[in-house]
């Protein structure tokens, strides 16, 4: 069974759409934002944003600093639950879960890689790519036979029991990504996946993301024009608007 | 993208079935101990060394503390003996100081005693008669000593934490069932009783007060050696005398009372003849302290409580700020596992197990030291002020150390779980 179904996971929350042609897999519907307490201190982060992702698409997030490219990636994780609008994942709000229940979506439902590949230290690259599965509950045994697998599927199959340290930052990338992918999830979100890459180095690692992207949906966001490149549509953020969507 | 394998579409993966709840508290005790594992030998942390030396210090400060406890608490100097095995009356109390109150005798001791003395392992058997007497020297005023009488053989025995050595063996009075002839009368003083005494070697010592009977002379003794007694010696003023004398000096003789008797030899042996001779008497083998005895002796007690409050109250606080120190340099970690998927409640459980381990290793490590440290106390007592060990050794102490160390840990968890708490995995994986 693909974990491409979110129907089981959340019957009971009643927060599915009743739209059943507009299940993409990820929809932003005027999503307004802000960090900090309100009144005059607060910053304005998203206002009325409305981005939408199918299933084997990949969208690129680009502005500068600041136009609202990480706060959309964290609302669409469940890591954020924006002040104003919905946020779906396969057809089911967000907002309306509560902490709990949208832990489990993310781990279920969503892959993060993140600039800074985000690995713990003091455990190997498969111990790394594992980590989601203890969460689930999964066998020693299934979780070690996953991460290997996935490792090898990223080039790292002699690098199982390395520690982050003695990884090059291509390699730990490439951890992340495994990581990000072990769980079978229908979202991977990248935050700008090459930024602390040579040139080199994050053309491979888009290479790999265009792949696994075949069959889910990619948000990936980044000032990066090459990284944006392999993006199917890129979709421009200015102060928290959508200025452009290239679809 | 040269030897990557493509990620195709066959990658499917139910993460949401078989998992067990039981792999996951496998899978996250794992973690907490890996990570501290390789905390430990890769990047060698310093501020878990830090908390695991003060937890092992802690510990090991409570261990030597309860075992000087345990040493005071374990009969004081009229106790202080080097006898394999010790019987003693059922339901006796522990033989206190000068003005103790008698508890209950053993009967025909002498005779018994040359019956244990005759099994093959044993090497010696002596009852031994604990009397509160008033003795006066020629010069000095009356003044009361507790009597210890025994009888000695060709080996130095410590009884009363004073040495028999002194005492001459094989007398007509001694090692037998004779009550006939004249008094041995010697006595050997501990150096307390000799100064209370202003008593010297050689000096006579006449029995006066309510053991002095007008039907015969007065009893006398000629003191043939002065000794430093046990750890007890500052306050208890002790002596040793042949047991047929302070017999027949306290009224015992006919019965052939004494208030316990002691065996040198095999250990088995030695307690299979006592268990003979006297089957409804207490028989213990006497190279184990009884940890029981702690509470039985106010000042052990509360010097061993009084550790054990100081213990867990530094221990908690040492480990608290510690951990909660390190769960401050830790919360990226905390926020990649809130990131992948890991709810509040396991995110706390790595915390909490990491640091009760933490406390573990530090507990197992004091025992260590407490043990070694209660070594090197006896040694360098033994070599300077006191004739024997002044702290005891038991095996309870492993548990006992174990419990209190996760007990401090169990108070200090609080404190980095809170702090754990309070991350924000967004502040933390935006960076």
């Amino acid at each position: 069974m693909s974990n491409h179904a979110l129907e089981q996971a959340t019957a009971s929350s009643g927060q599915r759409s009743t739209d059943a042609e507009s299940t993409a897999a990820v929809r932003l519907e005027r999503v307004t934002h802000e960090y900090g307490s309100s009144g005059d201190r607060a910053v304005t982060a998203l206002r009325n944003v409305s981005v939408t992702v199918q299933t084997g698409e990949i969208v690129g997030l680009e502005g500068p600093s600041g136009s609202g490219k990480s706060t959309i990636l964290h609302a669409v994780t469940g890591l954020l639950v924006p002040i104003d609008g919905t946020v779906e994942l396969l057809g089911t709000d967000l907002t309306g879960l509560s902490d709990r229940k949208r832990t489990r979506l993310r781990r279920q439902h969503i892959g993060i890689v993140f600039q800074r590949f985000h690995l713990l230290p003091s455990l190997s690259a498969r111990a790394n790519v594992a980590l989601p599965l203890v969460q689930a509950g999964v066998p020693t045994a299934t979780r070690r036979e996953r991460a290997e697998t996935l490792l090898e599927r990223v080039g790292l199959a002699d690098r199982t029991g390395h520690l982050p340290g003695e990884l090059s930052g291509g390699e730990r990338q490439r951890v992340a990504i495994a990581r990000a992918l072990v769980t079978d999830p229908d979202v991977i979100v990248a935050d700008e996946p090459t930024g602390e890459l040579d040139t080199a180095t994050g053309a491979d690692v888009l290479d790999l993301l265009t792949d696994i992207g075949r069959n889910r949906a990619v948000l990936v966001a980044s000032h990066d024009d090459a990284t944006l490149s392999v993006a199917d549509r890129v979709v421009g953020l200015r102060d928290g608007r959508v200025v452009t969507d290239g679809r | 993208m040269d030897g990557w394998s493509r990620m195709g579409g066959d990658d499917e993966f139910d993460v949401s079935s078989g998992g067990t709840r039981r792999a996951r508290w496998r899978g996250l005790v794992g973690i907490s101990v890996i990570r501290l594992w390789k905390r430990m030998v890769t990047t060698r942390s310093g501020r878990l060394v830090a908390t695991i030396g003060a937890v092992a210090l802690t510990i090991a400060l409570l261990v030597v503390v309860t075992g000087i406890a345990l040493g005071l608490a374990d009969g004081g100097a009229v106790a202080d003996d080097d006898a394999d095995v010790r019987i003693a009356p059922e339901e006796s109390a522990t033989l206190s100081a000068v003005d103790g109150v008698e508890g209950p005798r053993l009967g025909a001791t002498n005779d018994r005693a040359e019956t244990i003395r005759a099994e093959d392992g044993v090497a010696h058997a002596s009852p031994v008669l604990v009397e509160p007497v008033q003795l006066e020297s020629t010069d000095g005023d009356p003044r009361t000593l507790l009597l210890v009488g025994v009888v000695p053989d060709d080996e130095p025995r410590t009884v009363g934490g004073l040495s028999t050595e002194s005492l001459e063996s094989g007398g007509p009075r001694d090692a037998d069932d004779s009550s006939d002839g004249p008094p041995a009368g010697e006595i050997v003083l501990s150096a307390t009783a000799a100064d209370r005494l202003e008593a010297d070697a050689e000096e006579t010592l006449t029995v006066t007060g309510p053991h002095r009977s007008d039907e015969r002379p007065a009893p006398s003794f000629t003191a043939s050696a002065v000794e430093t007694a046990g750890d007890d010696d500052l306050e208890t003023p002790i002596a040793l005398v042949h047991l047929r004398d302070l017999q027949t000096v306290a009224g015992a003789d006919g019965g052939q009372l004494a208030d316990h008797v002691l065996i040198w030899g095999d250990a088995d042996a030695a307690t299979a003849a006592a268990a003979e001779a006297y089957p409804d008497a207490t028989v213990q083998a006497t190279d184990g302290t009884d940890p029981s005895a702690l509470f039985g002796d106010g000042l052990a007690f509360a010097t061993s409580l009084l550790a054990l409050i100081v213990g867990v109250t530094i221990c908690a606080s040492f480990v608290a700020t510690t951990a909660g120190m390190t769960v401050n340099e830790d919360r990226r970690t905390l926020a990649v596992l809130e990131s992948v998927g890991y709810p509040t409640h396991s995110r706390l459980t790595i915390i909490a197990v990491s640091t009760l381990l933490t406390t573990l290793c530090g507990a197992l490590l004091g025992i260590i030291l407490g043990v070694g440290g209660i070594h090197a106390l006896n040694t360098v007592a033994s070599a300077t002020v006191a004739p024997g060990a002044v702290a005891a050794v038991h095996p309870v102490f492993v548990p006992y150390a174990i419990v209190v160390a996760l007990v401090s840990g169990l108070v200090a968890v609080p404190y980095p779980l809170a702090v754990a708490a309070r991350t924000s995995v967004l502040a933390e994986v935006g960076r």
